[in-house]
C-alpha cells in the first residue's frame, strides 16, 4: 500500500471539523511492535503505518473509552471517531454495528485491503528483535525484513499468521473510504489447529486444555483487547453473585475460558488478538475458531458481514438443527 | 562472602544436596517459562533468559487461601507452611524485587503469610550473561550480578558455576553440597567481575530518574497521562507479571456450607480495583490507572521506602500487547518536568 | 469408580411444561431414579449457559435442561433460544473435553410423564457410564 496516500487521506480526516481522532498503527518503541496511534491534528498523520505488522485490531477503542460524568452544563462531544481496518476488524465493526454497540453516524471506517499479517512470535523466533524499530514491508510473494539496514526477503507461507491463513475477508466489509485496490482473496487453509484437538478423544482434549488453562494468570487481557467483549459490567468482575470466582485454579479457569468463549460464539469475527495478547499463550484462537465454524456449519450464519443481520444468539430459526436433544 | 566452584557434571549432585527442600525452578518452553517444582531427581536446565511470571508467585502466591471454615461453623483451619523451599536460577533483578516488596509488607505490621513463606525460602541467583533487549536493571539501583535479595549467587564460567554465598542461609547451601565443591581461586573470581561487566555492556535500554520521584506529583493533570494511556486496554498483564506489584485482594468463596477466604492478585488497571460500594470511582479511566502505575513505582514507594519499586526486568514492556513501554513513559516524564 | 457409584444430577426444568410432566410422572407414580435434583425456571429460554458451568464446577455429574416442545413455550419462543444457545454450549463442552454424555437437553410436555422417565433414565444412565466428574470440581482444590 502506498503509506504517502494513506498519511494524506489520513491527515485529510483528521483534520475534518466533525472528527475527533483518528486512530491508525504507527511505528512502536523497538523491534517489531506497532503502537497504536491517536491522531488529533493533521501533522500526526505522519508517523501512521500500514504494514504486515499491523495485527492489532483497532476496532476495540471504539467501546473501551470510558464515558465519564460530564460536569453540569457541559455537552458531550459527539464528534465521530476515525478508524482505520483491515478485513477482520472491519468485521468487528460491522458486528458491533449489528449489537448497536456503536451507531453507524459515530465513526469513520478508513478500509485498508489486507495482504495477510506476520505472526509476531514466529518471526521473533526466527528473526530476533533489536533495539531500533524494524519494519517489515510487503513483497510480491512474501515478506521483507529490514533489520538494522539490512533486508531479508521470506516467503509468505513461512511467516504468515496463523488467523491469515485462514482469513476469508481480507478486503473491508464495510468502509467509507477505502486506500488502494481490494487485494485477491485467497483459499482459506484447513483449520488444523482446531482439527487436531477434535481428533483427541474426550480425556486427551480435557486433558490438552487443562495444561493450557492452567497457565492462565486471569489478566484479562483477552477480554479486553477483544472488540465484542465490551459490557459495562462484565459477569467477571461481578461479585454478587460470583459467576466466577477470582482465585486461580484449573476449576476457574477453565469456567472462566468457557465463559469467555462462550460469550462470542456466533459474534468471534477471527481477528485472533485474544491469542495473539494472550501472556501465557493459550491457544484462545482454537476455541472460537471451534465455535465459528460450528455457527457456520450447523446454522449457516456468518457474524459481521451485514450491519443489518440480526444477532445470532439473540434470534433463531424454527428449524434450527437439533439433532442433541433427547 | 566465600566463592566455591562447581563443575557443571556435578550440578544434578548439586540438585539432589537440596534433600527436604522442594526445589522451584525455571520450567517449560522459551517463552512460557515460569517458575514451577522441579520432579525429584531431575536437575533442571538454567539456560533461559528469563521466566515470563516472576518468582514472586513462590513467596506471594497467586491465589492464597487464608484460612478455611465451616459457614455455620466457628472454627477455623489454617494452613501449615513449613515446606522449605529452593528457587534455583533466580535472576537478580527479580531477587531484588523481593528485597524491595519485603518493606511493604513488614512495613507497621508483618505480613505472616508473607514472610512464613519468605523465611522458607532460598533463593539461588543465576547471574545474566545475555541481558533481554528492555532490561534496564541497571539504571535503577541493579545490575546483571546484583546480589540485594539473594541468598546464593551462581554465574556461568562456562566449565563451571562461581558460587558465593550472601547470607548465612547460602552459606548454609555451600556446606551441605561439601566435597562436590571446589575451593575458587583468585583468577576465576575476576573472571566472574569480567562477565559482568560485560553484561551491563550489552544492556542498551536506560532510565534517568533524577527527578522523577520529586516531579512526578506536579505532573498530575498533565496532558501526557491522556497520550500515554490512550492505547492501554487495562488488562492485567503488566502488573501481574511485575515482579514488584504487590496489590492483591481478598475475598470469601463459599460452596455449600464449606468456605475458604482467599487472597489473590489484584491489579490497579483494573476497573473495580479502585471502585467503591457507592458505585463512585476515584480513578474512572485508564489515565488516572496508568498515572498511578507510574507514581506508584517511581514516586509513592520511594517517599516511603526509599526506594524505586521497579527493578528494570522489563517484562511489561515485552509483554504489553500494545507496547506501552515504561521507558518511553519516563522519557516523556522526563521531558515534561 | 466404585461399584455403589451414583451420578449426581442438576435439571433445569421449565415452569409450564417439565416441571409439570415430572410432576405428572409423580402423581402418576411412575418410579424414576432420584439421582436428579430439579431447579425449576420460568423458561428453557432464561437458562444462562453459566448456570451448566457453574453445576458442573460445584459437584454435578450431569446436568438435565429440559422445557417445552418447540412451539408449544409459554412465552413463545423462549426454548427457540435456548435451543440455539445451548447447542453451542454442547459443543463447546465436547471441545474442552467434557464427556457430551454429562450434558442433555430436552422436550418434555406436561402430559408426558413417561417421557420425563425416559429422559431421566437415560441422563442418569450416561452419567453413570461417563463416571464420577473429578477434574472440575471446586472442592479438588486444596489450599
Amino acid at each position: 500500500m502506498d503509506l504517502d496516500k494513506l498519511r494524506e487521506t489520513a491527515a485529510e480526516v483528521a483534520a475534518r471539523e466533525d472528527v475527533k481522532y483518528l486512530i491508525g498503527w504507527k511505528k512502536g518503541s523497538y523491534g517489531y511492535r506497532v503502537a497504536p496511534g491517536f491522531v488529533e491534528e493533521a501533522e500526526g498523520a505522519a508517523g501512521l503505518i500500514f504494514s504486515p505488522l499491523c495485527t492489532a485490531n483497532l476496532a476495540t477503542y471504539l467501546t473501551l473509552v470510558e464515558k465519564l460524568p460530564l460536569p453540569r452544563g457541559q455537552e458531550p462531544d459527539k464528534r465521530k471517531v476515525a478508524l482505520m481496518v483491515k478485513g477482520c476488524d472491519s468485521r468487528a465493526v460491522a458486528q458491533l454495528l449489528v449489537e448497536k454497540g456503536i451507531h453507524r453516524d459515530e465513526v469513520v471506517v478508513i478500509g485498508c485491503p489486507c495482504p495477510g499479517m506476520v505472526d509476531p512470535d514466529l518471526l521473533g523466533e526466527k528473526y530476533p528483535e533489536t533495539e531500533e524499530p524494524a519494519e517489515v514491508k510487503w513483497s510480491d510473494d512474501g515478506f521483507i525484513i529490514v533489520r538494522d539496514g539490512e533486508e531479508t526477503a521470506v516467503p509468505r507461507d513461512e511467516l504468515l499468521a496463523e488467523k491469515c491463513r485462514l482469513c476469508r475477508y481480507p478486503n473491508p466489509v464495510i468502509s467509507d473510504i477505502m486506500l488502494g485496490d481490494p487485494v485477491d482473496t485467497w483459499d482459506p487453509a484447513e483449520d488444523e489447529g482446531v482439527s487436531e484437538v477434535e481428533d483427541k478423544d474426550v480425556d486427551g482434549r480435557w486433558a490438552y486444555w487443562q495444561e493450557q488453562f492452567s497457565n492462565c494468570i486471569r489478566c484479562y487481557s483477552c477480554r479486553n483487547v477483544c472488540p465484542l467483549c465490551y459490557c459495562q459490567d462484565c459477569i467477571l468482575d461481578r461479585l454478587n453473585p460470583t459467576w466466577v470466582n477470582r482465585s486461580v485454579n484449573f476449576s476457574e479457569n477453565t469456567a472462566f475460558n468457557i465463559a469467555r468463549a462462550f460469550h462470542l460464539a456466533g459474534r468471534c469475527i477471527e481477528c485472533g488478538e485474544c491469542e495473539r495478547v494472550c501472556p501465557a499463550n493459550i491457544p484462545l484462537g482454537k476455541l472460537n475458531r471451534k465455535l465459528a465454524r460450528e455457527v457456520r456449519d450447523k446454522y449457516g450464519f456468518e457474524p459481521g458481514l451485514d450491519p443489518e443481520a440480526e444477532p445470532f444468539q439473540a434470534s433463531f430459526k424454527p428449524d434450527d438443527p437439533e439433532d442433541f436433544i433427547l | 562472602m566465600s566463592a566455591m566452584l562447581l563443575k557443571k557434571e556435578k550440578w544434578p549432585d548439586f540438585v539432589g544436596k537440596l534433600t527436604g527442600k522442594k526445589v522451584w525452578a525455571p520450567q517449560g518452553e522459551g517463552e512460557e517459562m515460569r517458575f514451577a517444582p522441579v520432579n525429584e531427581g531431575e536437575a533442571p536446565d538454567l539456560a533461559y533468559g528469563n521466566t515470563r511470571v516472576p518468582p514472586k508467585q513462590a513467596v506471594f502466591p497467586q491465589t492464597e487461601t487464608m484460612f478455611r471454615f465451616q459457614v455455620d461453623g466457628k472454627e477455623i483451619e489454617e494452613p501449615q507452611l513449613d515446606q522449605e523451599t529452593v528457587l534455583l536460577g533466580v535472576r537478580p533483578c527479580d531477587a531484588r524485587s523481593m528485597a524491595i516488596v519485603d518493606k511493604l509488607f513488614g512495613w507497621d505490621e508483618n505480613d505472616p503469610y508473607y514472610f512464613k513463606r519468605r523465611e522458607l525460602v532460598t533463593l539461588v541467583g543465576l547471574a545474566c550473561s545475555e541481558p533481554g533487549i528492555n532490561c534496564f536493571c541497571t539504571s535503577v539501583g541493579g545490575g546483571p550480578a546484583a546480589t540485594e535479595g539473594l541468598d546464593l549467587l551462581m554465574t556461568d564460567l562456562g566449565e563451571d558455576y562461581l558460587l558465593e554465598a550472601v547470607t548465612e542461609k547460602g552459606e548454609l547451601l555451600l556446606k551441605e553440597a561439601g566435597d562436590i565443591l571446589e575451593e575458587a581461586g583468585d583468577d576465576r573470581y575476576k573472571e566472574k567481575e569480567k562477565l559482568a561487566q560485560a553484561a551491563a555492556q550489552k544492556i542498551k535500554r536506560s532510565v534517568d530518574h533524577e527527578g522523577i520521584p520529586e516531579g512526578l506529583p506536579g505532573l498530575w493533570e498533565d496532558p501526557l497521562w491522556q497520550r500515554v494511556s490512550a492505547s492501554c486496554l487495562g488488562c492485567g498483564t503488566c502488573t501481574f507479571l511485575c515482579p514488584t506489584c504487590h496489590c492483591f485482594d481478598i475475598q470469601d468463596e463459599v460452596e455449600g456450607f464449606a468456605a475458604r477466604r482467599c487472597r489473590m492478585w489484584d491489579s490497579c488497571m483494573f476497573n473495580e480495583y479502585s471502585l467503591h460500594t457507592s458505585g463512585h470511582n476515584p480513578r474512572p479511566s485508564r489515565r488516572e490507572r496508568t498515572r498511578n502505575r507510574i507514581n506508584h513505582k517511581y514516586s509513592y514507594y520511594v517517599d516511603k521506602f526509599d526506594v524505586i519499586a521497579c527493578v528494570g526486568c522489563g517484562r511489561c514492556i515485552n509483554l504489553c500487547p500494545v507496547n506501552i513501554d515504561i521507558v518511553e513513559i519516563l522519557r516523556q516524564v522526563k521531558e515534561a518536568l | 469408580m466404585s461399584a455403589n457409584y451414583e451420578p449426581n444430577i442438576v435439571a433445569f426444568l421449565c415452569n409450564w411444561c417439565s416441571y409439570a410432566g415430572a410432576d405428572l410422572a409423580g402423581t402418576s407414580r411412575v418410579q424414576y431414579p432420584s439421582n436428579v435434583q430439579i431447579i425449576r425456571v420460568m423458561c428453557t429460554g432464561r437458562v444462562n449457559p453459566l448456570y451448566v458451568v457453574n453445576a458442573l464446577q460445584q459437584g454435578a455429574d450431569g446436568v438435565l435442561v429440559s422445557g417445552c416442545h418447540p412451539g408449544d413455550c409459554h412465552y413463545m419462543e423462549g426454548n427457540y433460544f435456548a435451543r440455539r444457545r445451548l447447542g453451542m454450549l454442547k459443543d463447546l463442552l465436547e471441545f474442552v473435553g467434557v464427556d457430551s454424555r454429562r450434558f442433555h437437553m430436552s422436550w418434555v410436555s406436561a402430559s408426558e410423564g413417561h417421557k420425563w422417565k425416559e429422559v431421566v433414565e437415560k441422563t442418569v444412565e450416561d452419567a453413570r457410564e461417563a463416571g464420577p466428574f473429578e477434574g472440575f470440581r471446586r472442592r479438588q482444590i486444596d489450599w
